[in-house]
């Protein structure tokens, strides 16, 4: 059995939504087939005011031994520091984010809030807005860049706006069945399992990328959307093209530009009007290459590949 | 649009360039704001203005600058129909034509 206490801070509930249509594993298969046993959570969580905060003040003295903390949304820390702004329980939110992860077995960072700030960490970030660990590709946070669960390992980062419903519970699993020394992180202390492979990796319009042909307006079925539509697959870490959702699409599968939302830097350019489903270039250049090619290469790249592609490269294969 | 349609236009458009039109090749956009306000200028043309196009868009007929960007790299060609696909542009070109939207 372990014991699992969910807390939203500057949330929209996204990525509660998120977990909540988990299908392989499903939420309630946490409980029943993996022994989570869920202290509280916002949305299904039966306790209100005082036992809510009893739970969590069992959980910092060792009363209630936490497993595994999940922070949902941003810590507050405004006005002046003082994370008034997002109180909860009588206090500011952020001294119960640090009192129950420094209690915690292990702390799961959910979505783009919580990992790094994500949308209400944009400039000018009135809410003083940040991750637990990061605060865009800074390293930090609330937490601070040497915290450590009592595991022994940093915060989990699980990004994403919201993040794939499946990614989190099958994390969840993992910490859950005493399996937490094979989870692998990255830079951005991401499983690698999730975030080593591209939103492109999968994606149904490979063969226009490599032919560079280019989508000019959403939902064709036909054309790449990293040319012309901002989208952010070739560089973007992420298995959207490979765990689908719903368990049979994706944006790029539906002709929508993916946004980049789980890299650090999402949302782009601070959302400067015109930055927004348009690839930002230079010159007629992408300012962003897919990863690892540069403009040398992109360009000596797209010179072949346009004078090899073939007929139906330029034909919308898809009607018929 | 039919291939005895596009041969037509694109005879049009190959006769006006050869004959000294004269398009904006300058201002080539540096940003997606500069490259959006030619796209509104050109959405604001007449369908059938295919001048209008021309001049907006800068099209020459050779090679543009130092590296030779020509259409034949931009994204928005297809080499098989020989067609700008850019919607506001939509016109038949030769690959070794150049504009000012040109992108890679």
């Amino acid at each position: 059995m372990a014991n699992l206490l969910w807390l939203q801070g500057g949330a929209c509930s996204g990525n509660t939504m998120s977990f909540l249509n988990a299908e392989e594993p499903s939420a309630c298969d946490l409980v029943t087939d993996f022994g989570i046993n869920v202290l509280w959570h916002p949305s299904l969580g039966l306790e209100l005011g005082d036992n809510v905060k009893q739970i969590l003040l069992d959980c910092i003295s060792g009363k209630i031994q936490l497993d595994i903390f999940v922070f949902e949304g941003t810590v507050v820390n405004a006005p002046n520091g003082t994370g008034n702004w997002n109180r909860f329980c009588g206090r500011p939110m952020k001294d119960w984010v640090k009192e129950l992860s420094d209690a915690a077995q292990f702390v799961v960072a959910i979505g783009d809030c919580a990992t790094w700030g994500g949308i209400p960490a944009t400039a000018p970030n009135p809410s003083e807005s940040v991750g637990l660990q990061f605060l865009k590709r800074a390293p930090g946070g609330s937490l601070g860049t040497s915290f450590k669960s009592k595991a022994g390992l940093p915060v989990i980062n699980i990004p994403g706006c919201p993040a794939h419903p499946d990614w989190v519970t099958q994390i969840l699993v993992a910490v859950a069945s005493g399996r937490a020394g094979d989870l692998t992180l990255d830079e951005f202390q991401r499983p690698k399992t999730f975030f080593t492979s591209f939103t492109q990796t999968g994606c149904t319009r490979n063969m226009h990328f490599a032919y560079k042909v280019s989508a000019t307006a959403f939902g064709q079925r036909k054309g790449c959307l990293f040319y012309d539509l901002g989208c952010r697959g070739p560089m973007t870490h992420s298995p959207c093209n490979r765990i689908l959702w719903n368990r049979q699409s994706s944006k790029t599968r539906a002709g929508m530009p993916c946004l980049g939302c789980t890299e650090p830097e999402f949302p782009f350019f601070d959302l400067a009007p015109g930055t927004v489903f348009k690839t930002q270039t230079v010159m007629g250049v992408p300012k962003d290459m897919p990863a690892g090619v540069d403009k040398t290469g992109y360009v000596k790249l797209t010179a072949a590949a346009k004078a090899a592609a073939p007929a139906w490269a330029e034909k919308d294969i898809f009607v018929v | 649009m039919s291939a005895a349609d596009t041969n037509e236009t694109l005879d049009k458009i190959t006769k006006l360039l050869a004959g000294g039109l004269k398009t904006r090749t300058e201002g080539i956009p540096e940003t997606e704001k500069e490259f959006g306000e030619i796209l509104n200028e050109l959405r604001a043309l007449a369908p059938d203005d295919l001048e209008g196009k021309l001049v907006i868009g800068g099209f020459i007929n050779h090679p543009y600058g130092e590296e030779q960007y020509r259409c034949m790299e931009c994204m928005y060609y297809l080499v098989h129909r020989k067609w700008c696909d850019l919607p506001e542009l939509a016109v038949p070109v030769e690959p070794d034509w150049w504009c000012r939207l040109w992108r890679i």
